[in-house]
């Protein structure tokens, strides 16, 4: 009974309450470590999103570096050239178009994943909606949103597959961009644990060793 | 600690030192030859384990300071340089946030002992009272240090909890700006908030967790028999059931630490966020004063508390009982009249009082992280009563409550 109050109280903070929102999201089929899918995402993401939203906490070395490309490549790949000093910032390449454009300020989509997580990026992207009847694109995760389908023609060209696939990178590479840390710190916990584990094995011992002359 | 047993030390250095300062009878009276009860169980890993976390908040933290700037803006721009441009900046930072909330863990589970084995007795009081004052203060570090992340919870966090201040009669809205050092949360507040937090409310800890020990080692460790080990010594004068502290409660106190390092690892390593309680999703947006959240919920060791003054529908009354709940615990040693200690020869009544204040306290703690709803207010009141209600019944049932007769010496 006394140990189940102290199991309570350290279980309680992990019970992780469900975000609210208008409709279900849809698991985000990501896995961090296809680096294939992180270059397609970052591929896409400086075709399709980088004019107005700002991913401003990341470098592009940085990204070069985790990914798996040379500076030169990524100045290539998502600067288009541009003669950016590699360890830019990634700002958007439209300054001033959100206000002017679209009357509003665009979010910087650093901590978008973290914020809202992946399943939201992704229900997100694949949510707009045409209303045949006043002929305007709306999005059923966030209605009335300014935000145009960008990926429409995308969506329209190309296999339903194809196009999830593509969703899908993008979520991928802005869950990459949340945390680019996330794989590494992964990796290196179970070392620290099992590190962790030997010690009190040890500690253990010489604990039982110490004790052996306490009579109970 | 009589001097009988130790002879004056033969190292030489060591006997210069000690002629200037009193290196090996300060080392014996608090460790080498501080008796304790030799019958602790799991619940007295908690306490060294709180010295542990203490040690570590200080430890990142320093290092933290070293990057980031108390400033409105570029304070949640330098937190995310930590995590992505400095070096081991993530795991610094990780280990800070998770060592907040294992803080709480921690202290709530310790003071969860005491109210087991009634370590506030007699004469433990003055144990009870500082331990309680580092409580507060620990929740005003807590607090203050929540701020500066300066993300929307942050912010909005602090705009509700300093607001309260305002219920104060005549005086409240002059001190709610005097916190402030503004009209509204801003970069006054936050710079004030980073002194406070990493400097002035430190110290105080670090002072009442010195007197907090010196007060302990002045009167002896309780133990889960809640039975005095001075009054049976031996020839030498040493308590029968005391060991000393080290090597017996070093060691086993390093391998609970080892155990606690394991589990937080775990959480540092792959649940940073804590499920959305450790660091909160909206506080990955920046502050925004002109955007208040949908939801704004406290870090998760307030939400007892903040439960309690939503349960009241006046907000005065509410900021009362808030602080009446945190308040009363300071009068245990008082509110309990029983002479028996432990929980193991304690009445029925006491058992069924202490498990209502726990499910009370579990119940609030989850009512303060949801959404406010008419039934969830409804509920909230009813454990808001039963909370109270502990420390109102106690008094009168503990005076004449069926003790189990208590052992002469630990078992």
């Amino acid at each position: 009974m006394k140990k189940l109050f102290g199991l309570l109280l350290f279980i309680l903070p992990f019970v992780s309450v469900a975000a609210v929102h208008g409709v279900e999201l849809e698991k985000a089929p990501i896995n961090l470590k296809d680096k294939a899918s992180l270059q397609r995402g970052a591929i896409l993401f400086s075709n399709y999103c980088m004019a107005c939203h700002s991913i401003k906490y990341m470098r592009y070395n940085r990204i070069a570096r985790d990914l798996g490309w040379t500076d030169d490549e990524i100045v290539k790949k998502m600067a288009y050239g541009q003669a950016k000093p590699v360890d830019d910032v990634m700002t958007r390449m439209l300054p001033g178009v959100d206000m002017e454009v679209l009357g509003t300020h665009v979010p910087d989509l650093s901590l978008m994943a973290r914020l809202k997580g992946p399943d939201y990026i992704y229900t997100f992207l694949k949510g707009f909606e045409y209303d045949k009847k006043t002929k305007t694109w709306d999005n059923k995760v966030l209605h009335g949103t300014v935000m145009p389908n960008v990926l429409e023609g995308v969506q329209r060209y190309s296999t339903k597959e194809q196009f999830n696939q593509d969703v899908a990178d993008i979520t991928n590479f802005l869950e990459y961009v949340g945390e680019p840390i996330k794989v590494k710190r992964e990796s290196l916990g179970w070392k620290v644990m099992l590190f962790l584990f030997i010690f009190f094995i040890i500690t253990y011992l010489l604990k039982k060793e110490y004790w052996r002359d306490i009579k109970h | 600690m009589s001097n009988a047993t130790h002879e004056r030390p033969k190292n030489s250095i060591l006997a210069w030192i000690d002629r200037r300062y009193p290196l090996v009878s300060t080392w014996n009276a608090h460790v080498g030859e501080y008796y304790a009860p030799k019958n602790f169980n799991f619940w007295y890993f908690f306490g060294s384990l709180a010295l542990l976390v203490l040690v570590n908040q200080f430890i990142t933290g320093i290092w933290l300071t070293m990057s980031y700037k108390p400033s409105a803006a570029e304070a949640f721009n330098s937190i995310e340089y930590i995590m992505r441009d400095v070096d081991w900046g993530w795991l610094i930072r990780y280990m800070h946030s998770t060592g907040a909330s294992a803080f709480f863990i921690v202290i709530y589970l310790h003071m969860m002992r005491g109210l087991l084995y009634g370590s506030y007795k007699e004469p433990r009081e003055l144990v009870w009272i500082l331990g309680m004052f580092i409580f507060l203060v620990l929740m005003a570090e807590a607090f203050m240090g929540y701020l500066l992340p300066w993300g929307q919870m942050s912010y909005w966090g602090a705009q509700v909890i300093i607001s309260l201040f305002g219920a104060i009669p005549v005086i409240g809205h002059d001190l709610a700006t005097w916190v402030r050092g503004d009209f509204i949360i801003s970069d006054a507040t936050l710079n004030r908030f980073f002194a406070l937090h990493v400097i002035a409310l430190p110290l105080v800890l670090i002072v009442l967790v010195f007197m907090h020990i010196v007060a302990l080692h002045q009167v002896g460790s309780n133990n889960p028999d809640g039975v005095e080990i001075k009054k049976y010594k031996n020839d030498k004068g040493l308590p029968i059931d005391g060991i000393a502290f080290h090597p017996y409660y070093t060691i086993k106190d390093s391998m609970g630490a080892i155990v606690f390092l394991f589990f937080f690892a775990f959480v540092v390593f792959y649940m940073p966020e804590g499920g959305g309680f450790f660091l909160e999703p909206p506080n990955f947006e920046p502050a925004n004063p002109l955007k208040t959240p949908d939801h704004i919920a406290p870090v998760w060791y307030f939400t007892p508390f903040y439960a309690i003054l939503r349960a009241i529908p006046d907000k005065l009354m509410g900021v009362i009982a808030m602080g009446g709940s945190i308040a009363v615990l300071f009068a245990m040693p008082w509110l309990d009249r029983c002479k028996v200690k432990s929980i193991r020869y304690r009445g029925a009544s006491y058992k069924a009082l202490l498990t209502m204040f726990v499910i009370s306290f579990l119940v609030l703690g989850w009512l303060g992280t949801q959404p406010a709803s008419p039934e969830l207010t409804k509920l909230a009141r009813i454990f808001t009563a039963t909370y109270f209600l502990f420390f109102i019944i106690l008094p009168f049932t503990s005076v004449s409550e069926k003790t189990k007769p208590v052992p002469e010496r630990v078992s």
